[in-house]
């Protein structure tokens, strides 16, 4: 029997097995959310009245003091019975957002592009509604495993979303389904839009100079941020560095060296870091991006790959004097990422 | 511990004549190794040099400050300074019209409604002078002038240069804290008094004109509600009942946020992990501000309590009229609340902390100096979030009734 969970003035139904965060952004109901994995703390909310289960909640993101303090993970925890929380990083700024959906999609195409890298279309049934950078779980046939996958995609593209998927070594997702068993014509159940790596709705968009460094797979965001970017304000000037191990790792450079061709603000710079090609900068691409970026006062910087990469552009951003609150970055960790170590800083 | 062995424990604890060595210059330096040992055998005991009993550990202070059996009273330099009736040293009904004066402007509410509008606009007018120089010292660019401003504008000194302010509260810091006594109770060094003495003609050459304004044309500013808030139509406070708290802002008030931001600096530089996360994620700095308030408290030994009775405490027994100074740096110390606490950490257990005092003498404007604070230091990483210690300079610390760092510089690639 379903609970309700109460924040502010909305009321949302939620099961007994469903994560707080689940019900309240598929019942529309805005909450910072970002790994959905209970690793960053971003759903971290106050239980003012009923009781919660924790389930999943790893003991470093939410400490037993906080669990007695009332504190809970949106994204773990599960009512117990009627339940009313309140969300402190939302303070009043419950806001209408993408509603999560479950969806069921056609493999429509499944395509090598580089080494251990493949790019997968799905068609769905109906168009799904997210923003640029932001990404789905897919459900991992008849194991019940939750998958995330960054959308490729810009926001008019809502009915073949193309995901980039790498290759992890015995990998439950990657191995054995996605460069195994997946054939075209196949149905996949997935759920989304989740997350909070994504651009501004366009009102909010104020339209100042990014830098995005990307490391292997975790490009495919950006193939939606910069073009999303790109479409709003054509002279946006940009910078996307692509980090991956060697020339074989690359993909989808002809179509990013055409449109910074095609748009005189938009950089793109592949990054090699273990096997240098000649047409190709050498090194890690935070480093590249601290060579080329004399400040970047007033920039915003976006980030998605291995955590060490992530943490190095953190570092590359502030050594350039980004503004911290501007640095945005992927949360989850792609199980795909986590083996590339192609941009690994 | 058995019944016979605790006589001796006592006769050992009373023997303090160790404390006879200890001088001003010696507390002022560095007071944190004679406190360590007075809270370990003295929680309450009689410093010379101070010609006072002092409360050292946190048990100690905070029963002391919230007692039936105590009141306020100011330190004896510190009445010299300021002159009564000063805020911080009064009781009953001067002390209650006195709070009621003050508290309207620092309420939680009110504080909101203007604080980010006030302060924002000043850390980015000092940050704009130095940002992209790549190398500053903060404490005299920075966090002093921010701390003065924000609360020079709000008091109506909006034509008193940030400058100015600094020096008066330097100057009024020395005197109030010239605490040294000679055997026979009088001031060792009455000579110390003088600064603070010509401050104060300063201030009130200046302060007089304005109060003579707004006696006549009220504004919005702070002391213009002093005079007004509360009296019957027609009629003000008297200026001569409002200076000595006058003088309690332009010393304590005007000095402490300062005094806060720059040893939370301090305390993260000391930790550059928890550095980089506060600088990463600004919703942390509350609780660096707190921990570095604990760290580092400003306000380290400048208040006191006298007993209005005869009243045993910590094992000593005090006639009424005994003045204690409650030395609330050594509190937040208190090895019996907090684990390792020289160490800035950023990330200990939040416990409350004595740096705003307690009892119905605590600060008056604790929220509204967490918050200039904050804002302050938003603003800093905001512009530079690639600040580094200056590791050719030391660090140094002053202060035995006020602390902080003296300087504090840094460089950062422009």
């Amino acid at each position: 029997m379903a609970h309700t969970v109460t924040v502010g003035d909305r009321r949302v139904e939620c099961a007994p097995d469903q994560s707080l965060l689940d019900a309240f952004l598929r019942a529309g109901v805005w909450m910072p959310n970002s790994c959905n994995q209970g690793t960053c703390g971003t759903c971290k909310l106050r239980v003012l009245d009923g009781e919660v289960d924790h389930r999943g909640s790893p003991a470093d993101t939410l400490p037993d003091e906080e669990r007695q303090a009332g504190m809970a993970l949106a994204c773990q925890a599960s009512p117990r019975c009627d339940t009313v929380v309140s969300s402190p990083t939302a303070s009043g700024a419950v806001r209408g957002t993408h509603a999560l959906r479950d969806l069921v999609a056609t493999v429509l195409d499944v395509e090598d592009v580089a080494r251990d890298t493949r790019r997968l279309l799905l068609g769905l049934d109906e168009p799904l509604a997210f923003s640029a950078g932001q990404y789905v779980e897919l459900v991992v046939p008849g194991s019940g495993v939750r998958r995330q996958y960054s959308l490729a995609n810009t926001p008019e593209e809502d009915k073949v979303l193309e995901l980039h998927v790498r290759r992890v070594p015995g990998g439950v997702a990657s191995d054995a389904w996605l460069f195994g068993s997946v054939a075209v014509g196949d149905r996949v159940e997935l759920t989304g839009p989740l997350g909070d790596f994504h651009l501004p709705d366009a009102a909010d968009d104020e339209g100042e100079p990014m830098a995005c460094i990307a490391g292997g797979t975790g490009l495919a965001p950006f193939l939606g941020i910069v073009r999303t970017a790109l479409q709003r304000r054509p002279d946006r000037e940009i910078v996307l560095y692509h980090g991956v191990r060697g020339a074989e790792d690359l993909y989808d450079v002809d179509r990013l060296t055409e449109l910074a061709a095609a748009s005189p603000g938009f950089r793109f710079v592949p990054v090699l870091s273990d096997q240098p090609a000649p047409s190709c900068r050498a090194g890690f691409p935070t480093d590249a991006f601290v060579e080329d970026v004399p400040s970047a006062r007033g920039w915003s910087g976006w980030l998605c790959g291995p955590p060490a990469m992530v943490e190095a552009g953190v570092k590359a951003f502030k050594r350039r004097r980004m503004a911290p609150r501007q640095v945005h970055r992927e949360k989850f960790t792609p199980a795909d990422a986590l083996d590339t170590g192609a941009a690994g800083a | 511990m058995t019944i016979t062995e605790q006589p001796a424990a006592a006769t050992e604890q009373r023997d303090l004549s160790w404390l006879d060595a200890v001088t001003m210059t010696e507390l002022e330096r560095d007071p944190y190794p004679v406190y360590e040992r007075l809270r370990r055998e003295a929680p309450l005991a009689f410093v010379p040099v101070l010609g006072s009993y002092v409360a050292s550990t946190a048990e100690v202070c905070r029963s002391i400050a919230t007692s039936p059996d105590f009141e306020a009273v100011i330190t004896p330099a510190g009445g010299r300074t300021f002159g009564h009736p000063a805020i911080i040293g009064v009781n009953g009904d001067v002390h209650a019209d006195l709070r009621s004066m003050v508290e309207p402007a620092l309420q939680p509410v009110e504080v909101d409604r203007w604080i980010d509008d006030l302060v924002r606009p000043i850390a980015r007018g000092f940050l704009e002078q130095f940002e992209d120089d790549g190398h500053a010292e903060l404490v005299a660019q920075y966090c002093e002038p921010v701390s003065v401003r924000a609360l020079g504008d709000l008091l109506g000194l909006k034509d008193v240069s940030s400058d100015q302010l600094r020096d008066w509260f330097h100057k009024l810091n020395r005197s109030f804290t010239n605490a040294a006594m000679d055997e026979n109770g009088e001031f060792a060094h009455p000579e110390g008094f003088a600064e603070g003495d010509a401050a104060k003609a300063e201030i009130r050459s200046i302060v007089d004109p304005l109060i003579d304004r707004w006696i006549v044309e009220p504004d919005d500013s702070a002391i213009s509600h002093w005079l007004h808030d509360g009296m019957p139509p027609g009629r003000t406070r008297d200026r001569e009942y409002i200076y000595p708290t006058i003088y309690v802002y332009l010393l304590g008030a005007m000095q402490e946020p300062g005094h806060g931001m720059a040893s939370t600096l301090v305390g993260l530089f000391s930790r550059p992990e928890q550095m980089e996360e506060v600088v990463d994620d600004p919703t942390l700095i509350p609780r660096a501000i707190s921990e570095g308030m604990r760290w580092t408290s400003p306000i380290w030994s400048a208040t006191a309590r006298i007993s209005t009775t005869p009243v045993t405490v910590a094992g000593v027994d005090l006639p009424a009229g005994t003045p204690v100074i409650l030395s609330y740096g050594s509190a937040n110390h208190d090895t019996g609340l907090y684990e390792a606490p020289t160490a800035y950490d950023l990330h200990r257990p939040p416990l409350p902390h004595l740096a705003f005092g307690a009892g119905n003498h605590a600060c008056a404007g604790i929220y509204f100096a967490n918050h200039v604070m904050r804002i302050g230091l938003e603003e800093l990483f905001e512009s530079i979030p690639n600040l580094e210690r200056d590791t050719r300079e030391g660090v140094e610390f002053w202060g035995w009734g006020f602390r902080g760092p003296t300087t504090l510089h840094v460089t950062w690639e422009v």
